[in-house]
Formats: C-alpha cells, sequence, structure tokens
C-alpha cells in the first residue's frame, strides 16, 4: 500500500465558521496503480488532493490519517513536509500557462525541484533537466529549456509540468484535472505519456478528472465522490458496466455512446449543495430519482455491493432497510424489484 | 540588440518633451511679476542702472527672441548667469545637485531595503501581528510630514543624545573628497579616504531616513497588495508542491511577479525625491538643490529656476526609461515594441 487515507475529514473557515469540505474520506492507491476521483465540480475531489499534498489555506482543520508509505504525513511538521512534496509526492495542476512562473525559463523550473531535493552539481541537474525533458517527449531539448512558457504550446507546457513532477521520481503522483485545458488531440497524447511513466516508474497515481472519457483510458480503480463524500468505489470496468450508486448512473448516463441514437442526453437535474448548507441524511436524497423515506434522514453507510465495489447508497443497505422500520425496506424491495 | 534599439528610441522620443517643458517654463517664470535686473541690481540702485542692466539681460527683447537665445546657449552647456550669485548656473549646479542625489540615492537605498521585505511580511502574514504592526507603520510614515519628523529626529539624536549630526555633509574639519562624482561617500571611496567615507555616511542617516519614511510607507503598502495578488496565482501554489519553503516561494517566485507596480512607485517616488527634498534640505541644512531651487524663487533668479526646472524634468524622463527598460528585464512576455 502506497498512500492510504482513513477518514480524512477537512474543514475551511469561512466567514468565521469551520465549514465541512471533506467527509470521512477513505480510499487507498497501490504503487503503479491509478486511481481516479472523479464527481462534479466542487465535490471536494481537488481538496482531497491537497490534502494529501498538505497545500491547505492556513486555517483549515484537517482529521483522520493520510498514510504514505505507512507513515501518517499529517503529523509531519512544515519543514517535513517541504521534504516530501515535489520528492516522494508530486502535483501536476490543471491549467498549465498559469501553474508556470511566467518570468522564469522552464529549464530552471524544472531545475528547482532538483536544487530543493537532490546533492546534484549544476553540470549533473542541466543534464538532468534535458533528461527529463526528453522523457516526456519533448524535441530540441535544450532550446526549449531556455524558453519561457508564454512561447509554449499549451501541450509542451503540460509536458514541462510534469517533468517538473518526474524530477524527483515521485512513488505518488497526483494529477488534478491534468488535460481538461487541453484540446482533444494533446489530451490522448498527455494521457499516454503519463500510462507510460507509471509503468515506467512504478508510480502510484490519483487522478482527478470530471471527464469518465480520462477514468477509462488510463485508471485502474475510481472514487466517485459526491459533495464531500465518496459515494462509491469499484475498479473501472466494473465501475462502467455495473455502477451501482444512482449518481454515478447518473453521471454514465450523461456520456453520449457512439452508436447509439438517443434523443436526449441523460442529465442529473440540480446541483451539488454548498458545503455550509449541507443537507442531512444521503446528500443526493435531493436529486436522486430512487430516493427513499430513510435517505431523507439517515446518511448511508458504505458497504459492498460486489468484489472490491462498494457503494454508500440506502438501496443496497439490507441492514439498514430492515433497522429503520417498514417503509424503507418497502422502498428498497420496491427498487430491487424494477 | 532589441533593447538597445528600444533605448534609442526612447532617448529619442525626451527631445519633443523637453522642448515642450523647456517652453512652459521659460514662459511662465515670464510672465511672473517681478523685474529680475531691478532685484540683480539692488535695492539702492538708480532707474538708469536698472534700465542698463535690463539691455544688457535681455529683458527687452521679445519674449520668443529671449527663448530661441536661452536655448542656443543650453545647447552649448551654458545655463546662464545666476542673478544672486554671480556666478554661471552650471557651476552651482554642479555644486549642489550631487547632494541632493546623494541624499535621494540613500533614501531610496533605505526604501528598497525595509519597504519591500516589510511588505512582503506583511502580505504573507496577512491579518496577522506583523501585518497589523507593519501596516500602522506605513500609515505613520505617510502620514508624519518630512519637516516635523526631521525636526523630532534633531531634537532627539542630535540635541539629546548627540550620537548623530545634525546639519552639514561633513564634520566640521574635515575637508571634503577631490571631486569625481560630487557624491561625497562615493568619492570618498573612490579616493580611499575612509574618515571622510565615515563621517559622510553619518551625516546621511539622518536626513536620508527622514526622506524616506514616506516612501518606505508607500513602497510597503504597494507591496503588500502586489504580493497578495500574486500570492493567489496558481505557480504559488506549483512553487510550493515542488517543496519549496515558504522563505523560497515569497521572494523566488512571488517577489518577481509581484515588482512591476513596485518599480513604478519606486520611480516615481524617486523623482519626487530629487525635486521636492526642499524640506528635508532646510530641516538639516544640507546644501543641495532643494535649498537652491527655493532660493532661486525667492530671488526671481530665472536662470537657475530655468535650469533646476529643466533638470529635473530630464532626470524624471530618465528615470521612467530606466524602469521600462527594467520591465523588460523583468518580465520577459514584454516586447520592446
Amino acid at each position: 500500500m502506497l498512500l492510504e487515507l482513513n477518514d480524512v475529514s477537512l474543514s475551511l473557515k469561512r466567514d468565521g465558521k469551520y465549514v465541512k469540505i471533506l467527509d470521512e474520506i477513505s480510499l487507498q492507491v497501490n504503487k503503479g496503480e491509478t486511481v481516479g476521483i472523479v464527481g462534479e465540480s466542487g465535490c471536494g475531489k481537488s481538496m482531497t488532493a491537497l490534502s494529501v499534498m498538505r497545500l491547505l489555506p492556513e486555517k483549515a482543520k484537517l482529521e483522520g490519517v493520510i498514510n504514505l508509505d505507512h507513515e501518517d504525513v499529517t503529523s509531519y511538521s512544515k519543514r517535513k513536509m517541504e521534504k516530501i512534496r515535489g520528492n516522494k509526492m508530486a502535483m501536476i495542476f490543471q491549467d498549465p500557462l498559469t501553474s508556470l512562473n511566467p518570468l522564469h525559463t522552464v529549464g530552471r523550473q524544472i531545475e528547482e525541484t532538483l536544487i530543493l531535493h537532490t546533492d546534484l552539481n549544476k553540470e549533473q541537474r542541466k543534464q538532468r533537466v534535458i533528461e527529463l525533458l526528453n522523457e516526456v517527449g519533448l524535441p530540441r531539448a535544450e532550446e526549449i529549456a531556455s524558453e519561457y512558457p508564454h512561447q509554449l504550446s499549451g501541450g509542451m507546457r503540460q509536458r514541462i509540468m510534469i517533468a517538473v513532477a518526474m524530477a524527483c521520481n515521485p512513488s505518488l503522483l497526483i494529477c488534478d484535472e491534468p488535460t481538461t485545458a487541453l484540446d482533444v488531440t494533446v489530451q490522448a497524447q498527455i494521457l499516454d505519456l503519463m500510462n507510460h511513466l507509471k509503468e515506467v516508474n512504478e508510480m502510484g497515481i490519483i487522478m482527478i478528472t470530471h471527464d469518465l472519457g480520462v477514468v477509462a483510458e488510463v485508471c485502474d480503480r475510481v472514487v466517485v465522490m459526491y459533495a464531500g463524500k465518496i459515494v462509491e468505489q469499484a475498479n473501472v470496468k466494473e465501475l462502467f458496466l455495473n455502477p451501482k450508486h444512482p449518481y454515478t448512473k447518473g453521471l454514465l448516463e450523461s456520456i453520449p455512446k457512439l452508436g447509439v441514437k438517443k434523443a436526449k442526453l441523460g442529465s442529473i437535474p440540480g446541483m451539488v449543495p454548498s458545503p455550509d448548507k449541507m443537507p442531512q441524511g444521503c446528500r443526493f436524497f435531493d436529486r436522486c430519482s430512487s430516493a427513499m423515506e430513510i435517505c431523507k434522514g439517515k446518511t448511508p453507510p458504505m458497504s459492498s455491493v460486489g468484489e472490491d465495489h462498494t457503494a454508500a447508497c440506502w438501496l443496497y443497505e439490507e441492514k439498514g432497510g430492515e433497522m429503520n422500520g417498514s417503509s424503507g425496506s418497502e422502498g428498497l424491495e420496491a427498487t430491487l424489484h424494477n | 540588440m532589441d533593447a538597445l534599439r528600444y533605448t534609442v528610441k526612447r532617448i529619442f522620443l525626451m527631445i519633443p518633451i523637453l522642448i515642450g517643458i523647456s517652453i512652459l517654463t521659460f514662459f511662465i517664470s515670464n510672465t511672473i511679476p517681478g523685474d529680475p535686473a531691478r532685484l540683480a541690481a539692488g535695492p539702492y540702485a538708480d532707474a538708469k542702472v536698472i534700465e542698463e542692466l535690463q539691455e544688457k539681460m535681455g529683458l527687452n527683447d521679445p519674449v520668443y527672441v529671449q527663448y530661441a537665445n536661452y536655448m542656443k546657449n543650453l545647447l552649448q552647456g551654458d545655463l546662464g548667469n545666476s542673478n544672486y550669485s554671480h556666478q554661471p548656473v552650471m557651476e552651482d549646479i554642479k555644486q549642489y545637485f550631487p547632494a541632493t542625489l546623494e541624499l535621494t540615492f540613500f533614501s531610496m537605498f533605505i526604501t528598497i531595503l525595509i519597504g519591500i521585505p516589510l511588505g512582503v511580511i506583511s502580505a504573507s502574514k496577512k491579518d496577522k501581528a506583523a501585518d497589523q504592526f507593519a501596516r500602522v507603520m506605513a500609515l505613520v510614515g505617510v502620514a508624519m510630514p518630512a519637516f516635523w519628523l526631521g525636526i523630532i529626529f534633531l531634537l532627539f539624536f542630535y540635541l539629546k543624545l548627540g550620537v548623530l549630526p545634525g546639519s552639514g555633509r561633513l564634520d566640521t574639519g574635515l575637508t571634503p573628497p577631490e571631486t569625481i562624482t560630487g557624491m561625497y561617500t562615493i568619492d570618498a571611496i573612490l579616493t580611499g579616504n575612509w574618515t571622510v567615507f565615515k563621517s559622510a555616511v553619518i551625516h546621511l542617516i539622518l536626513p536620508g531616513i527622514t526622506q524616506a519614511a514616506v516612501t518606505i510607507g508607500m513602497i510597503t503598502r504597494m507591496t503588500r497588495s502586489s504580493m497578495l495578488e500574486v500570492l493567489r496565482s496558481d505557480y504559488i501554489r506549483t512553487a510550493f508542491a515542488k517543496g519549496g519553503s515558504e522563505k523560497r516561494v515569497l521572494y523566488g517566485h512571488a517577489l518577481r511577479n509581484g515588482m512591476m507596480p513596485i518599480m513604478t512607485l519606486l520611480g516615481m517616488t524617486f523623482g519626487h525625491s530629487l525635486g521636492g527634498s526642499v524640506l528635508v534640505e532646510s530641516v538639516f541644512s544640507w546644501p543641495g538643490l532643494g535649498k537652491y531651487a527655493v532660493n532661486a524663487i525667492t530671488y526671481l533668479d530665472f536662470p537657475a529656476v530655468m535650469a533646476v526646472t529643466i533638470l529635473i524634468a530630464v532626470l524624471f524622463i530618465l528615470v521612467n526609461l530606466i524602469i521600462d527598460i527594467l520591465y523588460q528585464v523583468v518580465d520577459p512576455r514584454l516586447n520592446y515594441d
């Protein structure tokens, strides 16, 4: 196990009071595995990533355990955290133009990671930068090293970001929507590159995206998040073929399928509730087509719905249904029979 | 190459600006009531002497002829004779200007040394005690009149404690170093005269800090707001994600990105300090351009007023040109076109 999150909760201070952004997130990433985190905007995907990196606002309250190589990083000091950031774990962000410093050459930006974490001398660092630029598939590496971000294309910039992240061979790479800002053709190239780097370096990758196409392309396992909670976890095939949670189903229905003529693409009505107005019980209740009485008042626990497949939904929680009176089980049966 | 062409182009563009300034100052000073000839001749001169003097000074020619003559002489480096000191204005300027320049450089040095780090700290510790302190200090610096602060400094450090000198550029008894730049500190270094250097620096401290108080306040506030903006950028998060320490991110990434408005303000304050140090120079009996200009105005010494005005205008434009060139050095995205 490379990375393990156990009941991680995060609260941020907004207008003087703490608002819970993440609620008991638990997930695992193994070596050489890509775990996708999907969900709509504002569901806490990025915040989960930033919690792992501990790149949170100063007044954030982080609870739970985040084990990286069996060591809890939540207990690390500032200095110790700086030592593993960019070194053992690295992160790639959404917009490669704004994520690179406009005033430094890209070579210097890649080199900075090496300065911070290695003992290489200037000559060796220069060599390693060229090596990295070649690794991420950039031709005429020496020229590019002395160029500025604004002189490069979007795809090249994202390759630079990857080179920055890969500089110290991290064991965990977190990618926050790495292809969202790129052209479709370039997206595929970048995803191929990441797949390749993962295999070569045996990294674990967390891939945050709202694009299920990206998930299908690169992920081994998927975590579906909704309103700061994990609602479903499964391996990628299982999730696409056999989605359980109504939210996941909704997400999958909103992808157009080739060769299937449909008058209207599926969509999920409503919006993700804001963290300070989180409903009681199941947070998806308002928007769920299979909602039952029990969903309104009680949060569904995570339960097994198949091999290596869990979901948090009363539809699959028999015990919960029984325990909560007849109305719940009636609803449950009704749905099961459908 | 590009940078060179840009610089040359900008220097040529200075010419029409300077002609405009010279016309403006010349005609304004000519419309001011008062007779320079009468002032030069003194209160007991009779009418005939004054008339002769008016003729000699060219005051009876039409204004545009006077202007043409003035410009002709100016291009030959002749700024006319001062009606008050009775020596060429050029000589006066050579004597007074380096003192002001030295004081300005010194106060700008203090401003950059204190103002920028204070602003950075203030931004990085937003709303915490350090930030509140820096903001109050900045406000106090901006709000206190320089002459008042100067007097307080004099009372305290010179009269009460006696640790710092209160007037002049050197201790009495010391001879100024051989004139190379006219700035005592630099000339002392160049000639290796350390006693004079030490004395010159000590004399700079009180007027320098007095002058810097206002600019430190302004630069601190500007640095703070500029940094706050930059610190929200994605590349700052990237820098932290690489494992950079707070100090490294602040000074290695954020400050340079926030430098543009700070540089602009530095350029402006530099220009202002050159022209507006009259009060500080008066309080500390600093023999600089400001005091010279005030005397020139009081005695309607037009050649001197003109010379000081044009000199400050040229410097202002030059400083702005330097800042513009520095922009391109700081930000590679800017082109020289």
